[in-house]
């Protein structure tokens, strides 16, 4: 087992930048948000939660360039990389829905492929829960167990690192003089931690009666008819947070400009929450409603995706709870269509 | 799909021909630098350069390969600026996406073409490749429903259509005008009396949602199977290549797993017809 000092990190992080662009989460007051690591600073916050943006900031960006008039190059294909250090087991999971979209089927998408081939990805053990994270009900532990290149499980003085992939692998091996082996009794530490913060999760979980992804079976489909959409819409303010800031969502918007003559072709995230997301130039509108779209969002999540591509579109990251003004909490939607009641 | 390693990248095309076929409706055709061959009843995405993109099936002959023509309704900006086009000027087409008519698959059998709200652009590019392989069919109907006689797409086309013979056509609108002695009423009103095995037929419907909706219904009831129904389902397509989102319907997206569907596939989903 291998262990490496906080200040052997920050090495590490200096060594990567000559390959990377390297993001790491600062601390600003109570959330955690990506920084672009220059040097090392008090901020930098590897271990705690999720940071504030999903990952997916990083792989299909909020807005890029995407074609240049009718040439057929790929743009940014000779920008950096981007090492993201501090990603969350949460956030790990998001990619199961976009590899699924962008990558695995049918069509491939060059942006996401070569972000996909390129970054690097050192997540991190969450070593305390906070009040929206209910991740155990998606199945999730609060500690990365796979798709990661290095691991960081913070212990006293640094972390235990695991390699989880070829390229963590080889380069762990490469600046092996930062890295140690760990003391004996490590592993305990390290073990008690993730054991304490699966039951910050789990009391989380049940304080909020979130029931278990077990549960989520056709749910959407038998509530279909029911009033919970209206009664849940009733204060939505169709901003589309909860549709930008989650990580599995990944619908976008094309849309063309010309800048000096030259024409642009560029994509946005977009959100199915908005009014015209389905409609068609001819005008009709199969989700003119608001309750209509907000239902829309939890069958794509929980209907759609589970028959597509085997899992449910949701992380527990909490971020679609923090991040909406009406203070629609998909829990307590989750508990509604779980429920007996309709 | 066209070779592309972009797929967002559109293919750069001159415009050939400018032709007025309504107030409201122009056919463009158009000569990409680089030729694409489509299916009948996939669809492609024009690009008015700076502007914008919009889906279109195209209303041209399949075997066509160096041209292709679409025809286009003013109903938003992108069909505004392509009723603005001229000869000469450059526009962009991404394509062709998703799945047409299995054409092979319909071989031995009877074929009806249902169109109806004028929704006639599909239709004649695939009237078009039935012409080009009639002796595949057993027999083939259309019947077409438009609002007004004078708003029928490609009048002069369709006379001549019926003149060969080789096709059954039967056309209906919903409001008569001088001249017009044909049947007045909806595109559900024709598909009586139709002299075919309805059992084991082949139904290729296209339209307006609501056109769709009533002629399926009527089709099942004339004794049509769910799974020889062919649906072309409007939704709003835009990368075409799964990944926007904006298409879905059930379980499927609209730009790849169709646009063309046989009902039994999606009958049980939500928002079909809207
Ligand atoms: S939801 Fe779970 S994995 Fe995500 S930040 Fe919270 S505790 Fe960590
Ligand atoms: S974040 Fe809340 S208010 Fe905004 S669109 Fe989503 S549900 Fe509506
Ligand atoms: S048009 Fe983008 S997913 Fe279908």
């Amino acid at each position: 087992m291998q262990f490496i000092s906080k200040a052997n990190l920050f090495k590490l992080l200096d060594a990567l930048r000559a390959d990377y662009d390297v993001y790491v989460p600062v601390k600003k007051g109570k959330q955690r948000f990506y920084k672009k690591y220059e040097r090392p600073t008090d901020d930098i916050t590897i271990g705690e939660v999720r940071a504030f943006e999903p990952l997916k900031a990083f792989f299909s960006f909020a807005r890029e360039v995407v074609a240049k008039g009718f040439k057929p190059d790929v743009p940014g294909a000779d920008r950096k990389p981007f090492a993201i250090v501090g990603v969350k087991a949460c956030d790990l999971k998001g990619f199961k829905i976009q590899d699924h979209v962008f990558k695995n089927h049918d069509y491939k998408d060059p942006f996401y492929i070569k972000n996909r081939e390129q970054n690097l990805i050192i997540t991190s053990d969450c070593t305390l829960a906070i009040e929206t994270c209910f991740c155990t009900a998606l199945g999730i532990k609060p500690h990365p167990q796979e798709n990661f290149d290095i691991n960081l499980s913070e212990t006293r003085g640094g972390f235990v690192a695991e390699a989880g992939s070829e390229k963590g692998r080889a380069l762990t091996k490469k600046h092996a003089s930062l890295f140690q082996e760990a003391r004996s009794g490590i592993d305990e530490d390290v073990a008690e931690r993730r054991d304490r913060v699966v039951k910050e999760v789990e009391n989380n979980v049940k304080e909020n009666d979130v029931p278990h992804q077990d549960l989520y079976k056709g749910m959407v489909e038998k509530k279909f008819e029911s009033d919970i959409w209206e009664d849940e819409a009733k204060a939505c303010v169709e901003c589309g947070a909860c549709n930008t800031i989650c990580p599995t969502c990944h619908c976008f918007l094309l849309y063309d400009q010309k800048d000096k003559g030259k024409m642009e072709r560029l994509r946005m995230w977009d959100s199915c929450m908005i009014k015209d997301f389905a409609r068609v130039a001819g005008g009709a509108n199969p989700r003119a409603k608001l309750q209509q779209r907000l239902r829309n969002r939890f069958e794509k999540k929980f209907d759609y995706f589970p028959n597509v591509a085997e899992t449910y579109a949701c992380t527990g990251c909490g971020r679609c709870i923090s991040a909406c003004p009406a203070k629609i909490d998909i829990r307590k939607v989750l508990k509604r269509l779980v429920g007996n009641a309709s | 799909m066209h070779h592309n390693e972009n797929p967002y990248r559109p293919i750069e095309a001159k415009v050939l021909e400018v032709r007025t076929e309504t107030p409201t409706i122009k056919t463009i055709k158009f000569k990409p630098v680089e030729p694409i061959s489509f299916e009948t009843g996939q669809f492609v995405e024009i690009t008015i350069p700076g502007l914008g993109e919009a889906p279109f099936t195209p209303s041209s002959r399949p075997d066509v390969k160096d041209t292709m023509e679409v025809t286009v309704m003013k109903v938003g900006k992108v069909t505004e600026k392509v009723h603005e086009l001229k000869v000469g000027d450059t526009i962009g087409v991404r394509g062709p996406f998703g799945n047409g008519y299995p054409m092979d698959h319909f071989k031995g059998k009877e074929l009806l073409i249902v169109g109806g709200g004028c929704g006639l652009a599909p239709i004649r590019s695939l009237v078009y490749e039935v012409f080009s392989r009639l002796g595949d069919f057993k027999k083939v109907f259309y019947r077409g429903g438009c609002k007004t006689p004078s708003e029928f797409l490609y009048k002069k086309e369709i006379d001549g259509w019926i003149a060969k013979k080789d096709i059954n056509i039967k056309l209906t609108v919903d409001k008569g005008e001088e001249g017009w002695d044909g049947n007045v009423g909806v595109v559900t009103t024709i598909l009586d009396g139709i002299d075919m095995d309805f059992s084991q037929g082949i139904a290729v419907v296209c339209g307006p949602p609501i056109a769709m909706k009533f002629s399926t219904q009527k089709l099942l009831s004339l004794g049509f199977k769910d799974e020889n129904i062919y649906l072309s389902m409007e939704k709003n397509m835009s990368c075409g290549i799964g990944k926007c989102g904006h298409c879905r319907i059930g379980t499927y997206y609209a730009c790849k797993d169709g646009p063309v569907f046989t009902y039994d596939k999606i009958k049980n989903f939500h928002e079909i017809w809207a």
